[in-house]
């Protein structure tokens, strides 16, 4: 027998009386358990996994949750009821219990995480921040699948030990990034020198890093600049003023702003506030009332006292001198009308001399002294006389004469030589724009222009401040009329009621002169306009004689209007005209009375008349051109009526005595006639004057129808004879008229015969027949 | 099944090769057992599962064998081993055995089988047959003799008709434990309810004298 047979032997004894395991069936175990509860052996809950096949205890539950989250850190209560095989609910309750017991354990949102868990994660957060510089906590959150406000809960504790990094605005960054963007907002601050918008500031520097950056996702916050602005604002590290939060105002500029203020004002010693609204002083006025509590705040200026004081002295010196000073000029140029009429205001000597009645502010500038107005008026009404008694001389065209005259009196008085024709365009100019403002109408209006443009020219001819009144001068002739305009303006507005009133004295004192002469000369005009108007009705009823020979009958009618109609309407016209003109105070001079006047002058003479004798008279003249005599008295009876002559009628006896008188002064005219071609028409008149008992004028054209119209009237004898004078004289005419200058020629020797027959034969023998008919 | 049964065999197998190193032949008797296993239709699975178990022999020697035999039986020692303690690990113990003769040839022991909770035991004898490990041993429940009809004169249990095939065809790498397994156990699960309440068989509480001596000689045999 071996040894090994006798082990083996021995191990089968060994496994044979080795102990067997025992084993119950599940029932059997169940109901094992349900009667120990039932005995109270087991006194404590007993629960079973989701299997059904395991019991647990409550306590071992929760030290598996223990240990199930100590191994992963985190875990949701579905994934630990699924990894124990215990129901939710029993999960839950003990879960509940384990966080309440340990408080590095938390319970969020159905997940439990412990301290180290959060440890893990931080630390793994401080690896990406690291890595990328700056995390959101969206991004942290969205990986963890946590509440962005749990991750800041997580992270605030843990920042600057596991976490080196700043958290800002949603957003994690490290200090490296933090310096970083420190450095570019400073140097952004510390780069502003001018107020600015900072958003505008910091979206500037986002765009900056996103370049740099490229398209890596990495955006700054504009509060996170904010806000570390606000640091390096408070350690000092940029200066200047933040206003609204977002208002930056660097020291640096208010610093500039200040100084350049000051500088400004203290040259100038005064200060515009658009100067300090470009240098962005919001508030100028208040801005520097606050700095300079002894400034003067003007509209758009302001002052220091010393130009008030300068103005002072510069207006107190004019008014003592008698002379006139703008303030404008004196004060800085930027100082505008209102304000200087503000800072004289302020002058002392100024209201001393106003009150006193001294001196006048014209405008808003121009100080004049009195006694220099008084010269000017002085000088003014002088100018005016000499000018009235030139423009009477010079009637019809004033203001074409007018330059030269006042040229000439201009060149005299100035003591530098200055170029004629200059001057000359200057006070033209003046005078252009004057007229039309001034023109009352009128030659009233006219008058007064020129009167005003004088002030123009005195202002220019005194030598007020010798070089400074040339300066101006030369200014006003260079730039235009404009800057003179002004403070003339104002003087000749003042000046010019004063000198109306002088002037309406002499005009008044020159009309009740006037007022002598018009009544004498329209006693004179009616007297001749009735001898007229008798005459031409005489001789027009001499007309409805040849009425139905139209030929004649036009002549006639020219022929009357020509020798008749055209003497009375030039005297009418004349007359009218001269009236009114007296009638407005000029002087008129008697100028000869005689010349016939051309249809265009008589049409300005019209135009110069008032209105509606203007209207009338230019009919007048128009029929005056007619053919019709009869329309032609009309006319001129409207013309009298308007202009307040007598328009005389004839009546029976007043026109046989005319006729009489007519028939005699005929006759005397006829005996005494010697010409014998003149002699024929008043022969033809008085025989026609028998024949008709009315005047007839006939020009020598008409005489051979008249002839012929008195053929029946006459007897045989004289008619013969009569038309034999006729017939010759035509002859002799006709000779006359083809005559040369030859003298051996025929035709002389036949018109000298034709004349001796005439005045031989025919003249004492007709003269015979007509003054023996008409003595019968 | 068979896949079940493939997946047993082949590790019993592979552990037979290591304790032999004949590679050859121990891939021959896995593929032998697997057939054998296959071909188990007789039996429930819970023996099937735990023939499974058992290691198989490889010697094949009879008593009059000499060292050869020795062998064999260090082989049946193990099975035997084997088998005991996967009983005890599934708590179900129930038997006791020891060889008689220092030869090894002869057998003694007890079984028994609980039945309504109550454990009633037999004592048990075998002898190794001349022709083993062809012939399987016929194994011998003594207190039973003339109970029973599924006996043998001499107490010899009387065996399912599978059970002689299927011995030869796994000679030799059946044992004693094998016969066991698929003899002995499968027998007294079906005859002792029957012979209990048939009231042939007595507990021993029950019924003094003869339920004693068959207690006392199995006591005997096992000491």
């Amino acid at each position: 027998m071996d040894a090994e047979l006798l082990e083996l032997q021995q191990q089968l004894e060994a496994a044979q009386s080795a102990r067997s395991s025992v084993r119950l069936s599940e029932r059997n175990v169940v109901e094992l358990v349900q009667k120990l509860q039932e005995r109270g052996i087991i006194d404590f809950e007993l629960l079973h996994t989701t299997s059904g096949k395991e019991y647990i205890t409550s306590d071992h539950l929760k030290h598996e949750i223990k240990m199930e989250i100590k191994k992963r850190g985190r875990a949701s209560l579905v994934d630990l009821s699924d990894i124990l095989g215990v129901d939710l609910y029993h999960v839950e309750r003990q879960s509940q219990k384990v966080v309440a017991d340990d408080p590095s354990l938390m319970l969020i949102n159905g997940e439990i995480m412990s301290q180290s868990y959060w440890d893990i994660v931080t630390e793994e957060i401080n690896e990406k921040l690291q890595e990328h510089s700056q995390i959101a906590l969206a991004e942290i959150a969205a990986q963890l699948h946590i509440g962005s406000e749990l991750v800041v809960n997580i992270l605030l504790p843990r920042l600057g030990t596991i976490v080196k990094g700043r958290l800002e605005g949603g957003q994690l960054y490290t200090p490296a990034y933090v310096s970083r963007i420190t450095a570019m907002v400073r140097g952004a601050a510390r780069g502003i020198t001018v107020p600015t918008n900072l958003p505008s500031v910091w979206n500037t520097l986002q765009l900056q890093l996103q370049e740099t950056h490229g398209a890596s996702g990495v955006s700054v916050e504009g509060s996170f600049f904010q806000s570390i602005f606000n640091g390096l604002l408070k350690e000092g590290s940029v200066l200047g003023s933040v206003r609204a939060g977002v208002q930056w105002t660097p020291t640096v500029f208010a610093h500039a702003q200040k100084e350049s203020v000051d500088a400004f004002f203290s040259q100038n010693s005064y200060i515009g506030y658009e100067v300090l609204q470009k240098l962005a002083i919001p508030q100028p006025k208040q801005y520097l009332e606050a700095r300079y509590p002894d400034g003067i705040a003007l509209e758009a200026v302001f002052v220091h006292p010393s130009v008030v004081d300068m103005l002072d002295t510069a207006v107190g010196d004019a008014i003592d001198n008698g002379q006139w000073i703008d303030s404008l000029s004196v004060l800085p140029s930027y100082i505008s009308g209102p304000d200087a009429t503000k800072i004289l205001s302020l002058c002392p000597s100024l209201h001393k001399a106003i009150k006193s009645s001294k001196a006048v502010v014209f405008g808003e500038s121009c100080v004049f002294s009195n006694a220099f107005i008084k010269g000017v008026f002085d000088q003014l009404e002088k100018e005016m006389d000499s000018f009235g008694i030139k423009h009477s001389a010079g009637q019809g065209k004033p203001l074409n004469m007018n330059p030269s005259s006042e040229h000439s009196v201009g060149s005299d008085q100035l003591s530098d030589t200055k170029d004629p024709g200059d001057n000359d365009t200057s006070s033209t100019g003046v005078s252009s724009d004057k007229v039309p403002k001034k023109k009352r109408g009128k030659v009233v209006g006219s008058a007064k222009s020129v009167t005003l443009e004088k002030d123009d020219d005195n202002e220019k001819n005194i030598p007020v401040k010798g070089k400074k009144a040339h300066r101006k001068n030369k200014d006003a002739s260079s730039s235009g009329s404009d800057d003179i305009n002004g403070p003339l303006k104002f003087l000749s507005s003042h000046l010019r009621p004063m000198l109306m009133e002088s002037w309406m004295k002499k005009r008044n004192t020159m009309l009740s002169e006037n007022a002598e002469r018009r009544r004498h000369l329209l006693d004179n005009m009616q007297k001749q306009l009735d001898e007229a108007v008798l005459d031409m009705q005489l001789y027009e009823k001499a007309l409805d004689v040849f009425e139905d020979d139209p030929a004649t009958s036009g002549i006639l009618h020219k022929h009357l209007l020509r020798t008749m109609g055209a003497p009375v309407v030039d005297k009418i016209l004349r007359t009218l005209d001269k009236d009114n003109k007296w009638k407005n105070g000029m002087e008129v001079e008697d100028s000869e009375e005689n010349v016939q006047l051309s249809t265009t002058h008589r049409t300005s003479l019209v135009k110069d008349l008032p209105g509606s004798v203007s209207v009338k008279a230019q009919a007048l003249v128009e029929a005056l051109e007619g053919k019709r005599f009869d329309s032609f008295m009309d006319t001129l009876r409207d013309v009298a009526e308007e202009s307040g002559l007598l328009f005389k009628k004839l009546d029976k006896r007043l026109e046989r005595s005319m006729l009489h008188s007519d028939r005699k002064d005929l006759m005397a005219q006829v005996s005494s006639e010697n010409d014998p071609v003149s002699f024929l028409p008043k022969v033809v008149a008085l025989l026609f004057l028998q024949a008709y008992n009315k005047a007839l004028q006939a020009p020598g054209r008409a005489v051979g129808a008249v002839i012929a119209l008195l053929k029946d009237k006459l007897p045989a004898l004289t008619y013969k004879v009569l038309s034999d004078y006729h017939s010759t004289t035509v002859k002799l005419l006709a000779l006359q008229a083809a005559a040369t200058d030859d003298e051996e020629d025929c035709t002389s020797d036949r018109m000298l015969e034709k004349k001796e027959d005439l005045e031989g034969r025919l003249m004492p023998e007709l003269k015979s027949l007509v003054l023996g008919t008409s003595k019968e | 099944m068979p896949r079940a049964g493939e997946n047993h065999i082949p590790i019993a197998g592979n552990t037979k090769v290591e304790e032999h190193g004949a590679k050859g032949e121990g891939r021959r008797a896995a593929a032998a057992a697997a057939a054998a296993i296959r071909s188990m239709e007789g039996w429930d699975r819970g023996t099937k599962s735990v023939v499974g178990e058992i290691p198989l022999l490889s010697t094949r020697a009879g008593p009059r064998d000499g060292d050869a035999w020795r062998q064999r039986l260090k082989e049946e020692y193990r099975a035997l081993i084997s088998y005991t303690s996967v009983n005890k690990s599934k708590d179900n113990d129930w038997f006791r055995i020891s060889a008689a003769n220092p030869e090894g040839t002869r057998w003694e022991g007890t079984c028994w089988y609980v039945h309504n909770l109550r454990r009633y035991e037999f004592p048990l004898q075998f002898d190794i047959p001349v022709a083993y490990p062809q012939v399987a041993p016929e194994i011998e429940l003594p207190t039973l003799d003339g109970k029973t009809h599924k006996m043998y004169r001499g107490g010899k249990i009387c065996l399912t008709v599978h059970f002689k095939p299927l011995w030869a065809k796994n000679c030799p790498r059946f044992g004693i434990a094998h016969a066991l397994c698929l003899g002995l156990a499968p027998w007294l699960a079906a005859e002792v309810p029957i012979l209990v309440d048939s009231g042939m068989v007595k507990h021993k509480d029950d019924e003094g004298a003869p339920a004693e001596a068959a207690a006392a000689s199995g006591s005997a045999a096992a000491s």
